[in-house]
Order: structure tokens, then C-alpha cells, then sequence
């Protein structure tokens, strides 16, 4: 199983592209908490309604695979989900679950939208965090080798 | 016009700018991205990035199709997906810094704008449009290869996944004068190694199961010409 990592030494992969000044204002916004073992941040088909940013524990990605669920990857601190949700209003293909206690924060969407409108510049760290889901994505495909063969069935998450 | 090709130098006189999914800019930009940008015409098969090379910058492709392929951890090539024309190669790599993560190799003879990786970087951060235009491709791109890990692992049979690989290609058909109502004609540049490789089979399955579904009459193969002759047969193998 891969490992996402995240730049060392800042906070978060989304925060770390801004201006102070805009990550302030970001923070106005955010409500961070601690989330037990197998609760679900991100569920796959739902319209997230925030944005989520994995402070400190590990949290998996799973996707759904007929009537199974195959773990695929893991993030470590500073993974920023529902990025892509946000911005297309796209539902998320997979799920993302804590493995362990986390401290999150979570960014609301129409918060996080009406900072980008008024400060496009946000687009280049919305591009960075986009680039690392596509290259989660990528590398799933790469190492699952087109096939569900290895699938491990996942207890049902608890909701967030 | 060379080889019925036409290469379009200027991109803000470019007639498809308004159907690519990056090259709908606004006049300032495109101004800046005339600037920046330096055009050129592959031939098929040419390499314009190799997966684990230092990012050098993007690649927007103008005309054509590209590959983007990779190798497993079992150390097969698979292909990632098939580039179209307004898409930008080597975008995760320019954007994260990070080598690139795919070998982009050209199915046709093609125009690419290539785009230093400094360049680029600039023209995302300085004008808000590129930055949209950026962020869609990357969650488009990100749509097909999550479509694609539930296609290829949902899909359980070599016909079923071949079928669904060409009514995919059958969305884009081929016009041309004396084509039946009831027919779909594509073209398919890609070998049957290729199609292997992009559906996680060998080439020999590739074949057998094209063989079998010719005989049945489901489909015509004229060099790069397909001709689905029963789509409903095709649609009748997919099951997800």
C-alpha cells in the first residue's frame, strides 16, 4: 500500500501555495476536530459540503469495487479532500476513511468558493492540490494492475 | 496543408478554441500564450515526455491524439488514456514540479504547443482564466482514470471490456458519405498490442475476442476503419 506524502514543515498542501493574508481569511472560516478510528470524511456519491484537511493520523482511500470495498491508497498529514468536488461539483468516486484517530479540519465549500472568486490567484494552489489527486489516481490504476482481485471487504464507516 | 494537415500557428485566429477544454482563454491570455509558446508538428509515434524525466514544461496539443502510458507494478505498460486535442500533457508534472508520470507518445501525426515549465507556471499564477482552465482538465482527467480503475475492475470478461472500449470510441464516429443509418464507423489507431495494453489483457486475447466478435457479425475491421455493424449486441456484453 502507497502513502501520499505531503511537504514536510507546512501546514497543509492547500495553505502552504497562499499568501498569509488569504490563509487568515481561510481560517476564519475552518473548524477543526478530532475524528475517531473508521469514520468516513469523504463518502463516495455524496456532494461533500467542505472541504477536508487530515491534520494529524492516517486516513485511507477506498473505492468501491462491485459489492466490495478495495483500500488503494493512504494520505498522511496535509492531504486537503473534496478539492475536486468543490470545484466541479463532481461526486466523489471513493471514500475516505480515518485509520486512526485524526485531527481534521474542515473548510467550508461556499466559503472556499467565495475566497477563489474574489482571489483567482487561489487557482495555483487549487491546481497543485487537484495534480495530487490525479496522481493518487493515476498510481491506483498503475498498482491495482486493472483488476479487483485483491479485494479486501472494509467494515462500514461511521459517518463524519 | 501538408498530408490533409493543417497547422494552426496563431492561437487566438485557432477555429476550435472554443471546443477545448484549455483553450478558451481570454484575448490577454491567449496574447501571453502566443508569447510563450512554441509550436511544432510530431509524427506518429514521437515522444514528448518519458514518465520519471524532470518536468521541462507542458504540452498543449493542438491536433492529433497522444498515449499516455505507464508501467505497472508488475512492470507491464498499460495505457493511462488517449489525449485529444486542447488537453495539456505533462500537467501534473509542470504544476507539482514532480517528474512526469506518464510517457506521452502521439498515435498521429500531431501539433503540440510546448510551454516551459517557468513559463507556464507564470502564465497559471498570473492570469485567473488559465488557472480554471487548469483546475478543469485536472478534474476531468482525474473523472476518466477513476472511471477507468471502475470500468477495468468492474468489468470481469476480456469481450465485455472490449465492447465497452468501443462503443467509448463509438461516441466519437467517423462521418463519411455512403455510411449506413444503422452503422458506426471509427477509427482506431491503435494496435492490437495498444488495446491489450489499455484493457489489461495480451494481445492474443485482444485478437481471439475480435475474431469472435467479426464472425458473429458484430462488428467490420478495414485497416484503422472499424464498422460496429450490431451495436446492440456490443451494448448487450456490458453488465456495469
Amino acid at each position: 500500500m502507497n502513502t501520499t506524502p505531503v511537504q514536510s514543515g507546512t501546514a497543509n498542501e492547500l495553505y502552504a501555495m497562499l499568501s498569509p493574508e488569504l490563509c487568515a481569511e481561510l481560517k476564519q472560516h475552518e473548524r477543526s476536530m478530532m475524528v475517531s478510528a473508521n469514520t468516513a470524511l469523504i463518502k463516495h456519491g455524496v456532494l461533500p459540503d467542505q472541504l477536508v484537511i487530515v491534520h494529524s493520523g492516517k486516513v485511507k482511500i477506498t473505492f468501491s469495487c462491485s459489492s466490495e470495498s478495495v483500500c488503494l491508497d493512504c494520505a498522511e498529514v496535509g492531504k486537503v479532500f473534496g478539492m475536486r468536488a468543490a470545484i466541479s461539483g463532481e461526486l466523489p468516486e471513493i471514500d475516505v476513511i480515518s485509520v486512526e484517530a485524526c485531527r481534521i479540519t474542515v473548510l467550508p465549500r461556499d466559503a472556499f468558493l467565495s475566497l477563489l472568486k474574489a482571489n483567482p490567484e487561489i487557482y495555483f494552489a487549487v491546481a497543485k492540490v487537484l495534480s495530487t489527486d490525479l496522481q493518487i489516481a493515476d498510481r491506483i490504476l498503475r498498482n491495482s494492475s486493472r483488476r479487483c482481485s485483491s479485494a479486501s471487504r472494509a467494515k462500514a464507516p461511521r459517518p463524519i | 496543408m501538408a498530408h490533409n494537415f493543417r497547422i494552426i500557428e496563431d492561437c487566438l485566429k485557432c477555429s476550435f478554441r472554443e471546443q477545448r477544454l484549455f483553450c478558451d482563454l481570454s484575448r490577454e491570455a491567449l496574447i501571453r500564450l502566443q508569447n510563450i509558446k512554441a509550436t511544432s508538428i510530431y509524427p506518429k509515434g514521437a515522444l514528448l515526455c518519458l514518465e520519471g524525466q524532470a518536468p521541462r514544461g507542458v504540452f498543449v496539443l493542438c491536433t492529433g491524439r497522444a498515449k499516455l502510458s505507464t508501467t505497472s507494478s508488475e512492470g507491464k505498460s498499460i495505457i493511462l488514456r488517449i489525449a485529444e486535442p486542447g488537453e495539456v500533457l505533462g500537467l501534473t508534472a509542470a504544476v507539482s514540479g514532480t517528474p512526469y508520470e506518464a510517457t506521452v507518445e502521439t498515435l498521429e501525426p500531431s501539433q503540440a504547443n510546448f510551454i516551459s515549465q517557468g513559463d507556464f507556471v507564470r502564465f497559471l499564477q498570473e492570469y485567473p482564466d488559465v488557472g480554471l482552465r487548469v483546475a478543469k482538465q485536472l478534474t476531468h482527467n482525474c473523472k476518466c482514470a477513476y472511471g477507468e480503475i471502475r470500468s477495468l475492475g468492474l468489468s470481469n470478461s476480456v469481450p465485455e471490456k472490449l465492447a465497452k472500449l468501443i462503443l467509448q470510441w463509438a461516441e466519437r464516429p467517423l462521418d463519411f458519405p455512403g455510411r449506413r443509418p444503422h452503422e458506426t464507423a471509427i477509427r482506431v489507431t491503435l494496435t492490437q498490442e495498444e488495446i491489450a495494453q489499455f484493457i489489461g489483457t495480451s494481445r492474443e486475447t485482444v485478437s481471439r475476442v475480435l475474431t469472435g466478435f467479426r464472425r458473429r457479425g458484430w462488428i467490420r475491421v478495414k485497416g484503422a476503419t472499424w464498422t460496429i455493424l450490431n451495436r446492440a449486441a456490443l451494448e448487450g456484453l456490458v453488465t456495469t
